[in-house]
Formats: structure tokens, sequence, C-alpha cells
């Protein structure tokens, strides 16, 4: 089982603590805070040959992006890098149209839900699948189980929640007669959960200000020999994200059996939907 | 524009909303059957009203699209297969569904029924347009989130047919991108549980709560742009909007539409149109990211009553010769000297002062305060089935 990294910042500490880093490349991605450039992408390549890079394009694109969109495609896939993480189509439709070398990651962040459409993309030349963050563990285990695709699993991050092409933050600020900032908490009364809010020229993200905590199911992914596992740095804090990182590293070289690396993570955030299912027929629900 | 007249296409939360939208004017309706739609909590059709509204709607020549449009879970994929089978068998004249792999399965099987691509892939290029034609879709279904110029663009390029939401609510984030449904409500938003979270107030630093809701779209004034650019279809929101709402929102954009293309829609009668919108709308409106980028002025921030419409007075249900009386089943509270409407499916409008009301047995009443009485009004002529009635003005006695 291999550890992939997103970093939330240019100096990387735990390099030999993961197997490979997710860069999300500056103005075709969205939901972080950290951008990466063709150029340093080409560099962060260089330098660390042993590492598999992976790079996040995931923005919703209109019209005016596909030429700028076609040109880096054409420009990563020149480079010795292991797949692009994608939400919009029209990169899949582009890689075919391109004959691009370079793999692809399906990334539509709450859609990748079950073992069929992770088929679909497999037989249309997606060879992995970056599974959603809204499925309990059982249903995880059985798109493992059940397709072809090569998954991943999300185990820690400050889970993205929701993205609008409005600028929210402004114009709530604008509203408040206030000079905007870039990010914003916001609690929601009844379930008195904070979000944080971050706004750039894309739109505005949300994510849950809770570390989601996956340290618990590793394990059983390991024993599914899950090739994949994904842990992202935005919003946590840099020395817990170290520590966690190169926890992670040698609990999984060890097999997965150390009791203590679980005890240490017990308490840490949300196990967020990896035990909970949701619903959405009420009425149904509540009989 | 295209040669083909451009299709007017209406939600319907059950049966009776189906008849009437149809009636009114819609060319097609779109509705939920009782799995796999993204109103899960709306009444949505059994197999068995599937079968009648297909029977409807074909006599008068119109269409049923049916939803199948959640983000589906494994557990979903059991037995759709089965489900797909019954609906297609009912009659349905094309599928709305968002995940590619139901796509695929229903191109391969039931080639002769289209597929439309749901808006909640949030489809906002020509490139993700063309994916999708090179594997069958029928029609694209575009985000909300696109200027006239971008849709244009996407038509001339790929000469896709293309359905553009006109009129009701929005969601605050692209389309099938947004789970805060889930995290907040622990309701699955991409499979017909959204809680509409985003128009919840959050708590911030400020004294002012952070809200995020957005005014409903209202592309009344833009119609003409539409078909002049090609678009295949004009959708309107609302599968769990009352009879009344579908009777007037589709009533006025028919006489839009039918006005444009006989050459007679002047600025009159469009800002009358407007008005008529705008009775029964609940929210403010705006055309959103039609004309501009959305911006501060198209959302909410304050906490803001929903308003409740009280202009629907009474539906028409038949007619009693003996004593020359329309039979109405009262919605609303009215009396004498109030100045109404008399509105009918085929567009006919009547003018009429409430004079005297009587009960089912004529005994006459000061008043109707009794939503569901069933009510009879003095009126030479006979008029069709779910004719209504509308305040336009209170007695000012």
């Amino acid at each position: 089982m291999k550890l992939l990294v997103e970093p939330s910042g240019k100096n990387i500490n735990y390099l030999s603590f993961c197997d490979g880093l997710i860069l999300p490349l500056k103005d075709f991605s969205v939901q972080s805070k950290i951008y990466f450039s063709k150029e340093e992408i080409k560099e962060i390549i260089i330098n660390n040959p042993t590492l598999e890079i992976f790079i996040t394009i995931n923005k919703n694109f209109l019209n005016e992006d596909i030429d700028q969109l076609k040109e880096a495609l054409l420009y990563l896939d020149k480079l010795d890098i292991k797949g692009i993480f994608f939400y919009d189509i029209a990169v899949l439709q582009l890689k075919k149209e391109l004959n691009l070398k370079v793999d692809l990651v399906w990334n539509q962040t709450h859609m990748v839900n079950n073992y069929e459409t992770c088929n679909y993309y497999y037989k249309k030349g997606v060879n992995y699948a970056l599974l959603g963050k809204e499925i309990t563990l059982e249903e995880i285990k059985e798109i493992i189980k059940n397709s072809s695709i090569t998954p991943m699993v999300e185990v820690i991050s400050i889970p993205s929640v929701a993205f609008s092409k409005r600028k929210l933050i402004t114009n709530y600020y604008k509203f408040l007669g206030k000079t905007p900032t870039s990010e914003l908490k916001a609690k929601e009364k009844v379930s008195n959960q904070e979000y944080l809010l971050l706004e750039d020229s894309n739109g505005t993200s949300f994510f849950l200000n809770e570390i989601m905590n996956g340290t618990s199911i590793i394990k059983e992914l390991f024993e599914m020999n899950t090739p994949y596992i994904v842990l992202r740095e935005w919003a946590i804090d840099q020395k817990l994200f170290e520590e966690i990182v190169k926890d992670t590293y040698y609990y999984v070289k060890k097999d997965c059996i150390d009791e203590e690396y679980i005890e240490k993570y017990r308490q840490l955030g949300t196990t967020n939907f990896f035990f909970k299912k949701t619903i959405y027929r009420v009425k149904n629900n509540e009989k | 524009m295209k040669n083909k007249k451009i299709e007017l296409l209406s939600p319907a939360g059950d049966l009776e909303r189906l008849k009437v939208t149809l009636l009114y004017g819609a060319d097609a309706v779109y509705i939920g059957g009782q799995k796999y739609s993204l109103r899960a909590n709306a009444t949505n059709f059994s197999i068995e009203e599937i079968k009648e509204a297909t029977t409807f709607a074909h006599n008068l020549h119109k269409k049923v699209y049916l939803t199948l449009n959640i983000v589906f879970h494994n557990e979903d994929m059991y037995e759709v297969k089965d489900y797909i089978k019954e609906v297609a068998d009912a009659g349905v004249d094309a599928f709305i569904v968002s995940d590619p792999f139901i796509i695929s399965y229903l191109k391969e099987n039931y080639p002769n029924i289209e597929v439309h691509l749901s808006t909640q892939n949030s489809t906002s290029n020509y490139k993700a347009v063309e994916y999708f034609k090179e594997e069958g879709i029928n029609r694209v279904v575009l985000a909300r989130e696109l200027k006239k110029e971008e849709i244009k663009e996407i038509i001339d390029k790929t000469k896709m047919d293309i359905e553009v939401f006109i009129h009701g609510a929005m969601c605050t984030c692209f389309s099938g991108r947004c789970a805060l449904s889930n995290y907040v409500t622990n309701r699955d938003a991409n499979r017909g549980g959204c809680a509409q979270v985003c128009r919840f107030p959050f708590e911030t630093d400020e004294e002012i709560p952070f809200t995020m809701a957005t005014k409903d779209l209202n592309l009344a004034n833009y119609i003409c742009d539409l078909i002049d650019i090609g678009v295949t279809s004009l959708k309107v929101e609302g599968r769990m909007r009352s009879l009344y709402y579908l009777a007037t929102v589709i009533g006025a954009y028919r006489e839009i539409i039918d006005s444009y293309y006989n050459q007679c829609l002047t600025e009159d009668k469009l800002e009358s149109l407007e008005k008529r919108l705008s009775r029964v709308a609940n929210r403010e409106v705006s055309s959103q990211y039609f004309n501009k980028e959305a911006d501060w002025s198209d959302q909410y921030y304050t906490g803001r009553q929903e308003l409740s419409n009280q202009d629907y007075l009474g539906l028409i249900t038949g007619y009693d010769k003996e004593n020359d009386s329309l039979i109405v089943i009262e919605r609303n509270y009215f009396e004498r000297g109030d100045k109404v409407e008399i509105f009918t499916p085929e567009g006919n409008i009547y003018p009429y002062v409430i004079d005297k009301i009587y009960d089912e047995n004529m005994n006459e009443l000061e008043v109707a305060r009794h939503p569901e009485q069933i009510l009879k009004l003095k009126f030479d002529q006979e008029l069709p089935s779910y004719s209504m009635i509308r305040l336009i003005e209170k007695s000012k006695v």
C-alpha cells in the first residue's frame, strides 16, 4: 500500500516517508491553497525520481479554458507523471483526442461512489479512482472488491465539502460594508459544526473544519491490498501532519499490526462517513 | 434560430400537476419515479402513474422524461436494471441521467429511448459535451453557471441539443459538487436528500450571520435570445411546486414563446407577463449568470421570510348548468367585491368581480373562508377543467 500526500506548502519535510505526491496545478485546480506551476512540477520530478507524482486538474472548465488546458496536458504528458486527478470530463475527452499517454484518476469529488461506474471509467482508459469521502467503509470495500480500476482512499484530510463559482466571502463582506478576506470560518447553528471557506479567483471552497481520520480503517484497506491511501495536509497543523505521515508510513510498512498507532490517533477528528451511512428518503428512514 | 420550435419543459411532482402543466402549454414534462430521482422526498410517480402520465401526454402529442439522475452508490445498482425496464415499458420518452455507467447501459439496451445528461454533471464546456455526444447522449442540460455567449459557443461547436434552465430556484454551488447537506444533516444531496443547507444561516465573528442563499432564476426577458442562439429546450425548475404556480409560470412562458415566434411579442406584453410571473414568486429573482458573473446582488444576506402566495383563490372543477355556476374548490380566502381573473389552460383570461358566493347547495355565503370547500360562482359559460381563479385586487369595502 502506497502513501500519496498532497502538501500544503512548497517545503516538504516528509518526502522520505511517502511514496508519492499530489500536486494541484496552478490555474487549473480548485479546493487547495497551494498550487504548483508547470515549472515547479518539473523541478520536483527531477529532484525526486523515486516519488510517484500525480497532478490535480479539477476545475470546472469553461470554453475559454480549453485551449490552455490542451497545452497544459500536452506539457504534462511529456513529464514523468504517474497520473492526473480530473474532475471535468473535458480532460478525459482531450486525453482521447490528443492520444495522451498519461494515466488519469477519476476524481469527481462526491461522485465516486460505486463499482459499476468505476468499471465504466476503467473501460474508457481511466486507470485510477479516488473514492468518495461520503461513503462507508463497507461501500469502499465493495468497490475495491468489484472494480478493475486502481482505487485510492483518502484517509487523512480536512475534507472538502462543496465548491461554488460564486465569490461568497467577497459578497458577504460587501454586504457588511467591510474589506473581504480570502478565508472565513462559519459555524452552522443547529449541528454546531464549523466550516472553513476559502475563496480565490475560481470561486469558493467549503471544508469541514475537522480532521477526517481514517487511521482506523487503514488495516482493513491494507488487508484488501488497496494500492493507495491519500493524506492531504491543508489546514492541518504542520507538525501534527508530519507526525501522522511518518507514523502511517511505518504502520503500513510493518503490515498494519501496530496497535499503538491506532490508539495514538483514536481520538483525532472525525471518522466522517466511514461508519455512518447517509440517508436520503426522510420519511422511509424515519419509520 | 433552429427550424424546430423550442421546447418548453415543465416539472411535475404528481399526476395532477403533470396534467395541469401540459394543459397550460408545456411541450414536455420531467418527472421522478419512486426510485433514483434527485427529489426523493417529493410525491413522485409509481409505475402505474408513469403509464397514465405517458398515455395522457402522448395523446396530446407531448413527452414525458424520467429523472434517473442520482449519483449511484453500490446498493442503488442492484435493482436499477429491473426498474429501468419497468419505466421503459411504461412509455417514457427520455431518461435524464448523470451517471455515465447508466448512460452506457441505456444506450446499449434501450437505443430507441433518448438519454439526456442531467445538470447534476455541471457540464460547462464544449469538450465535455463532445465526450457525451460520442457516448450517444441525445441532449445535455448545461450547468446553470454559464453565460449566453458560452451557451451559444457550445451549441455552435457541438451541434448538440442543449437544454437550459430558465426559471426557479438555484443551487449556490455547482450541482453535484456540493455535499453540504451530507455533512450538516446527514442527508445525501446527490441521492435526492438535499436539505438545502445553502439556505441556512452560519455564525461568524461578525454580528450578521453568513448566508449564501441565492435569488431565484428568471430568464423571461431573455427567451428571445435563447431561441435565437439555438437552444433546444427551456426548463422550469420545481417538481415540488403547486398546481397554481405551474399553471401560471408555464402559461406565461408559453405565451412569451408563442408571441415571439408569431412576431407579436411587444414590450408591453412581456412586461405584463413578467408581472404575472412575479405574483407567484416567493423569492426575488435575477438572471444569475446569463448576462454577467453572478455577484452579491444575486444573493440574500439577512433572515428573509419566504412569501406565502395568497393570490390563488380557487380551482374550477366543473359547471352547474342548472344554476349557471362554476364549481370551484376554494384555495384561499376571498369575499364579495374582490376583483379576480379566471384563467383557462388555453390561455383565455376573464376579468371577474366576485358578486355572490354560494356553497355547493346554493346557499349564499358572505365570504369564502374554508380552503378545500366546494363553492359556486355565477358565470355564463362552462370553462375547461383546471381553469383557476387568481386575485387581482382586494375588495375595498
